[in-house]
């Protein structure tokens, strides 16, 4: 009997993924644990392995965006026959994965509207709670396709459905890109918009909708790049670099102002209780932000060897969920390119984020004379619907001593 | 707070009953010189003596049946049923007598008397010494059953059950004993039909007696490391049930587990199923899930106990099908 390999759900979420390859082709054999196939989420590219051993039978969607729990192959034994299309009785998206089963090609994965109701034998199979969710928002659920257990509807599924401006069909996965032949214009080089893209687009215009404001201020970086040669020397295995002792500093302040280390939401402003600093990364497939947890109780060391997994693997393209997920503040470090300062735009839903430009040498007062120093220029962007100018400040304040005498954040 | 344990817990409820009123008294197979089987009692015929302190025969008919006679006669007895298993023996007494006085007098007679047993596996007992029967006596009106988990929870909820006017079967847990943990100083009754949520969450209720309450907490712990957050819930009474505290939990995290150490087969957390489906139907986001023993007789071999019996694996398997996360 041959084992249905399913679009697994990578993280709370997502409800569908792009098949960038297979790995492994038809008649091969896998072992389980084998990477299968690569899956582009809207978070990161990653590597889904297989969860039996046996041989792949067949590829039912050999590329393009799935919904998650729906058939993308099937592995059996040695000369088995795989089956070409799943027992409709058995399996709940049924009626649906027939058209993406006989279609198998990336641009034609796209499931007509129709076929997106999690209904077999006219039956949809839909949680109690989606079902009133449903009907006190007036969605229909026959347009939706479920993501819960066995293919069922469940309530986020309703939550996420989006009147269809053109007829009132709901809709829970993003349409594909719009028809090429369209919108775009004749010339110029089209790069198709991965899901990366599509997220990274979603999250900076909703970032937009924040009211939001900037404080700037200026370190003298001269005990840090002392602190950093130093610990460079001592161990020139782990790299140290700037960005991780901002990192420490950040999170150190952010223990001592709760405040900035928060989260708005309508009924309640969240303070976290663990400085998790995100670190924006820009990778091949656009900007990321991994996150380092809990980085006020790691030593500098430590932060400095998670982050350099963390960026390796991002350039690398071999990310996991996981590691995008639970950033409670984040760093934007544009110092390599000579940037003298900058504004980031917010990382929603965080309430602040921290642009780091170059460190110069500066002409600065010192004591009523004219002294060259090493300066670097940071400008935090709040959200001013979790915290004031005064608290911002605050932090601010206490980041910029701590660069200036790191030991206050040791 | 003084710190107890379980097994100090419930000594200590009986012995403040005790001494604060002549009416309260015991009476059980070894429970005297020895104490009982599981030590609950030492210590207590040398202050109470023999007359409050009773040694009967090895007939758990006949010692149900002369403490619901003391019952009935304005007494309120403790009766200690060595083994949850032997409550089976008394079951004539406990569920066509205890249970059924007050209803058929009219009113003019009650049945003040608690029927304290333990049970549990996790020592191989073996099949005949500790089953979890819970589920026969919920299903007879005119009984309450109460099953505590926690030092602070046997205490009060013992002490509210020696003075409830009806006959109540009182499940304490054999491995649970040596647990400590802190009570207030004087004895704060518990009110019967009253749950305690051990633990507050927004993904999924486990509703959970006895032993499986800690290994749930166990199981939240470590569901929480994968970010779902985890209610736990021991409604302690299970007859009279707070269904009011399970609906509002379960009307708030939309899934639910039920888990107990009893097999999962016609269990009191089928009746739990049952209430919550009906009074929480549309908040229900998934099926709920049910974790109990496998339906089989308790084997002796360790191994295969440990098998048989759910532990927090078990809840946590249970609480990741129930957010769609295997």
């Amino acid at each position: 009997m041959a084992t249905e390999v399913i679009l697994p759900r990578l993280g709370q979420g997502m409800e569908s993924g792009t098949i960038v390859k297979w790995l492994k082709a038809e008649g091969e054999q896998v072992e389980k644990g084998e990477p299968l196939f690569e899956l582009d989420t809207d978070k990161v590219t990653q590597e889904v392995e297989a969860e039996t051993s046996g041989v792949l039978l067949r590829i039912a969607v050999a590329g393009g965006e799935v919904p998650v729990g729906r058939t993308v192959a099937f592995i059996g034994a040695e000369g088995e026959e795989a089956p070409s299309v799943p027992d409709a009785s058995s399996s709940e998206p049924g009626s649906s994965y027939q058209s993406v089963v006989e279609s198998e090609s990336a641009a034609e994965s796209r499931v007509p509207a129709t076929s997106l109701s999690s209904a077999a034998n006219g039956r949809i199979k839909a949680s109690p709670l989606a079902r009133r969710i449903a009907r006190e928002r007036g969605v229909d659920l026959r347009s939706l396709r479920g993501t819960g257990p066995d293919g069922r509807i469940v309530a986020e599924d309703v939550e996420r459905a989006e009147p269809d401006e053109s007829g009132g069909s709901y809709q829970t996965v993003p349409e594909s890109q719009p028809a090429a032949e369209s919108r775009l214009p004749a010339t110029g080089l089209s790069i198709p918009v991965t899901n990366v893209r599509r997220t990274i687009a979603r999250r900076l215009t909703q970032a937009w909708e924040v009211p939001v404001f900037q404080l700037q201020a200026s370190a003298d970086m001269t005990r840090v790049n002392a602190l950093v040669a130093r610990l460079r020397e001592r161990d020139p295995e782990v790299r140290v670099t700037v960005t991780d002792l901002l990192t420490k500093v950040c999170a150190a302040a952010l223990m001592r102002h709760r405040e900035v280390n928060a989260e708005w939401t309508e009924e309640a402003i969240v303070l976290h209780p663990s400085a998790n600093v995100g670190i924006a990364v820009a990778a091949p497939q656009g900007l990321v932000v991994p996150v380092i947890r809990g980085a006020e109780r790691l030593s500098l060391a430590e932060i400095a060897a998670v982050r350099t997994d963390l960026v390796g693997r991002a350039r690398d393209n071999k990310l996991r969920t996981e590691d995008l997920e639970g950033g409670t503040f984040t760093i934007s470090n544009l110092g390599m390119f000579a940037v003298e300062s900058f504004t980031a735009v917010l990382n929603p839903p965080q309430a602040a984020i921290v642009a780091c430009g170059a460190t110069e040498d500066r002409a600065v007062a010192s004591g009523g004379e004219v002294v060259v120093r090493p300066m670097v220029t940071l400008t935090a962007t709040f959200d001013h619907r979790a915290v004031d100018g005064a608290p911002a400040a605050g932090f601010l304040q206490t980041v910029k001593e701590g660069l200036e005498d790191p030991g206050l954040a040791l | 707070m003084p710190e107890l344990t379980y097994r100090e817990a419930v000594r200590d409820a009986l012995v403040t009953a005790m001494r604060a009123d002549d009416d309260v008294f015991l009476l059980g197979e070894d429970i005297a010189e020895m104490g009982g089987s599981m030590g609950v009692t030492q210590g207590m015929l040398a202050e109470f003596g023999p007359e409050r302190v009773r040694n009967t025969p090895i007939s758990e008919m006949a010692l149900a049946g002369a403490a619901i006679g003391a019952a009935m006669q304005g007494m309120r007895p403790v009766a200690e049923i060595m083994y949850e298993d032997f409550m089976t023996l008394a079951a004539e007494q406990v569920v066509n007598q205890a249970a059924k006085h007050r209803y058929m007098s009219g009113g003019q007679l009650s049945v003040p008397v608690v029927f304290r047993t333990q049970g549990g596996a996790g020592w191989s007992p073996g099949a005949q010494h500790a089953q979890q029967l819970e589920a026969w006596f919920v299903h007879i009106p005119g009984l309450k059953v109460v099953f505590a988990s926690t030092p602070e929870d046997v205490r009060g909820l013992l002490w509210s059950s020696i003075y409830d006017d009806n006959p109540i079967v009182f499940f304490e847990h054999r491995t649970l004993y040596p647990i400590k943990g802190d009570v207030p100083e004087e004895i704060e009754p518990i009110p019967l039909g009253k749950a305690r949520v051990h633990r507050e969450g927004g993904d999924v209720t486990v509703i959970a007696t006895g032993r499986l309450v800690h290994e749930s907490l166990r199981a939240a712990e470590e569901a929480e490391r994968d970010g779902i957050s985890v209610e736990v819930v021991d409604p302690r009474t299970l007859q009279p049930l707070d269904e009011e505290t399970l609906v509002a939990s379960v009307k708030k995290t939309n899934r639910a587990v039920v888990a107990h150490e009893a097999v999962t087969r016609m269990g009191f957390g089928a009746e739990v199923a049952a209430v919550l489906q009906y009074q929480a139907f549309d908040w229900l986001d998934a099926p709920i899930e049910r974790v109990g023993a496998k339906f089989a007789p308790l084997p002796f071999a360790p191994v295969m106990e440990n098998f048989v019996v759910p532990h927090a694996a078990d809840v946590l398997a249970a609480i990741r099908r129930t957010v769609g996360r295997t």
